[in-house]
């Protein structure tokens, strides 16, 4: 208990550093800088589209009045040159020829003969599925039906039944890239804050003079570094829940939703990276003024390399190839990606819980080599 | 008497350098041992072999009868270590600095809150319960580096150098508390490379050199290893060489040297030369401002038997 209280009490002595970074994080990581954009109801899209009725029987008719009601009907000049004019300027996307004989052919079991042209845009794909499921129903429905004009009513009434588009998720995708802006700085503040701190802190215990003292005490000297190491990991938790309930006062609700769950798991994981990479370090490193230097460069480097201070999509990509071998790349591009999600499942998840385990792969490699150096410290 | 430290053999070398060469030596319950060596004898070699902090190739330690091993913390229990530098936490106020130290032996809260205070009390740091290193003296650390050591009250206490760079007030204060710290039971090895702090605390002496234990016994032992007995020094204003020579003469001195208006005369025994000497110059009418006797000092003792002094 007494080398858990003094490393806390140690921390306590740098407790303005640790203020100081986080104040850094709620300035620069929580600007807002452009307006609302909630993407809250659905809008149906009608496609621009031609028809030209060459047969004029009821059934026809009826096909022209379906579209009425589904598409944007153009008028335009019965030429062939008019219509492509009308294609080309995107004045319509899709155009419908029912030929002469269209009824006896659908009547007679056919799919009514019907040509077409399309831009091949979206729009134009939406009018081709109108019509395919018009065809469809009406060949269907005209084994049933001989009655033309009961059969066009069937078939209306069987079209009819819209679907009701509701979404299930409100995306505001303004506060979401704050907030995925937020974290991506906040990898910075993060490696800033643990390594600075645990650094600093470990130097002091790992100073060959206190270090001297502690082994010749009467406590087991791997009892002791356990004790140190709980007490650094506790502090690491510490930074994430304090950076999480930041996150809170930032962004309300956002925080706790599902993808703000995943913001904060991915923090998490990079966290233990850096809890990692700090104990390797103060392995290596004894002196306190060369701790300062070596978490700037550190932080500073994956900062700017990863895209903490601006982002991803502004960098060379000479600059993002380097930044591959840095833990702040996968933690910065699992938070990027996020904010770009539409629909949260488990597939579509996959490229961030690869992203999580390379960031565990890099603590992996950090505990490996931190075992090596320390065992070659072992003896004095 | 009760052995506290035995060693037998001990030898450690760095590389082709050998830093202890077969030494053993016993430590006696209650004693001061004072190692007594110039830079680079082995003392701290010595005291961190002991302490298993190094590896050695041979020779066996035993303390409190039991072997000596990195893992005896029965053993540690009872040993204080007063390092040659300052080992302390900056970030820690001396109060904190001693209860960090002392729970690493002490657990009991009540208990080591009472150890704490009688070690701040014992090196005088009472006033200065709250500072931090940074704002005490060279000499008032050296103060709270040895209460981080002694703060759990060890049987046996070693105390590596704790007076290098210390003003005359601190260091007079450092070497009353190892008085004390003995006169209340605990058995101490004292190493450093000032004779004269040796011969004000230390029961008994070892004086080392390459590794090697070239004298061992009491002050008073030891210096009767030297040749000398004293040693006086006058300053004349005139003498002439026939008085010089006739001093020569005299049956117990063994040298005379004149250096300007110095003359140093060595007398290999007897004890009353310097009233003889007074003597034979007021009968020669030899007038002098200034005349001291010296006994033989440890430096003398370790010049003798290495043909070096002590603080080369």
């Amino acid at each position: 208990m007494t080398v858990f209280k003094t490393f806390w009490k140690v921390v306590k002595r740098y407790k303005g550093t640790i203020i100081g970074f986080t104040l850094m994080l709620v300035i620069f990581g929580s600007i807002n800088m452009s307006s609302n954009d909630v993407t809250s109801s659905f809008k149906e899209t009608k496609p621009d589209i031609i028809i030209v009725n060459n047969d004029n029987t009821i059934l026809a008719d009826g096909l022209v009045s379906y579209f009425k009601e589904n598409a944007n009907i153009i008028d335009v000049k019965n030429t062939e040159r008019a219509i492509d004019d009308a294609i080309f300027y995107r004045d319509a996307s899709y155009v419908i020829y029912i030929p002469d004989g269209y009824e006896d052919n659908i009547l007679n079991g056919g799919n009514g003969n019907i040509e077409i042209k399309s831009s091949g845009d979206y729009t134009s794909n939406l009018a081709e599925m109108l019509l395919t499921r018009y065809i469809k129903a009406i060949k269907v429905l005209s084994k049933e039906y001989s009655d033309k004009t009961t059969l066009l009513s069937k078939v209306n009434n069987a079209l009819d039944e819209n679907s009701k588009v509701e979404l299930t998720t409100k995306i505001n995708t303004t506060e979401l890239s704050r907030l995925s802006r937020y974290y991506n700085f906040a990898s910075y503040t993060l490696i800033a804050v643990i390594l600075f701190i645990i650094c600093l802190v470990l130097s002091s215990f790992n100073k060959e003079t206190t270090r001297k003292r502690i082994v010749v005490s009467s406590m087991d000297y791997k009892k002791h570094n356990k004790y140190i190491l709980i007490a650094s990991s506790l502090y690491s938790i510490f930074v994430v829940i304090l950076y999480t309930i930041l996150a809170f006062i930032i962004f309300g609700s956002l925080t706790f939703t599902e993808r703000g769950l995943l913001y904060i798991l991915n923090t998490f994981i990079f966290s233990f990276v850096a809890l990692c990479m700090a104990l390797f370090i103060s392995t290596l490193v004894k002196n306190k003024e060369a701790v300062s230097g070596i978490v700037n460069v550190v932080a500073l480097s994956q900062a700017f390399l990863c895209g903490a201070f601006i982002p991803v999509v502004w960098l060379p990509e000479s600059v993002i190839k380097i930044a591959h071998v840095l833990p702040a790349y996968w933690y910065i591009n699992t938070n990027d990606f996020l904010a770009e999600l539409e629909v949260l499942s488990f597939t579509n998840l996959k490229p961030i819980w690869i992203n999580m385990l390379i960031l565990i792969i890099f603590a992996i490699i950090f505990i490996i080599l931190n075992n090596i150096a320390s065992r070659k410290k072992m003896v004095l | 008497m009760k052995k506290i430290i035995e060693v037998k053999n001990l030898s450690k070398s760095y590389k082709n350098l050998k830093a202890i060469d077969d030494l053993s030596f016993d430590v006696y319950e209650g004693e001061i041992l004072g190692l007594l060596g110039p830079n680079g004898s082995g003392k701290s070699t010595t005291i961190n072999s002991i302490l298993n902090l190094l590896e050695f190739e041979k020779g066996t330690i035993k303390i409190f009868g039991k072997i000596m091993k990195p893992d005896a913390y029965d053993i540690k229990r009872d040993i204080g270590v007063i390092f040659q530098e300052v080992a302390v936490f900056e970030e820690l106020t001396v109060y904190e600095n001693i209860d960090y130290f002392c729970g690493l032996y002490v657990s009991d809260k009540l208990l080591r809150k009472s150890y704490v205070e009688d070690a701040i009390n014992l090196v005088g740091l009472k006033e200065f319960t709250k500072f931090y290193p940074k704002q005490l003296s060279g000499g008032l650390l050296r103060r709270l580096n040895i209460a981080c050591g002694i703060a759990h009250k060890p049987k046996l206490i070693f105390l590596d150098e704790p007076t290098v760079a210390v003003d005359p007030q601190s260091r007079n204060n450092i070497l009353d508390g190892i008085k004390k710290l003995r006169d209340d039971g605990a058995t101490i090895v004292y190493t450093t490379h000032y004779m004269e702090e040796v011969e004000m605390i230390c029961d008994r002496i070892i004086i080392l050199d390459k590794g090697k234990i070239l004298a061992e016994g009491t002050t008073d032992e030891l210096k009767s290893l030297a040749k000398l007995e004293e040693k006086i020094t006058l300053e004349v204003k005139k003498i002439s060489s026939k008085v010089v020579d006739e001093i020569k003469t005299f049956k117990t001195v063994d040298s005379v040297i004149q250096n300007g208006n110095n003359l140093v005369i060595t007398y290999k025994k007897g004890k009353d030369n310097l009233g003889e000497l007074t003597s034979f110059l007021h009968s020669k009418k030899v007038t002098y401002s200034k005349i001291f006797s010296e006994r033989p000092t440890l430096n003398d003792v370790f010049l003798e038997l290495t043909g070096k002094d002590l603080r080369d």
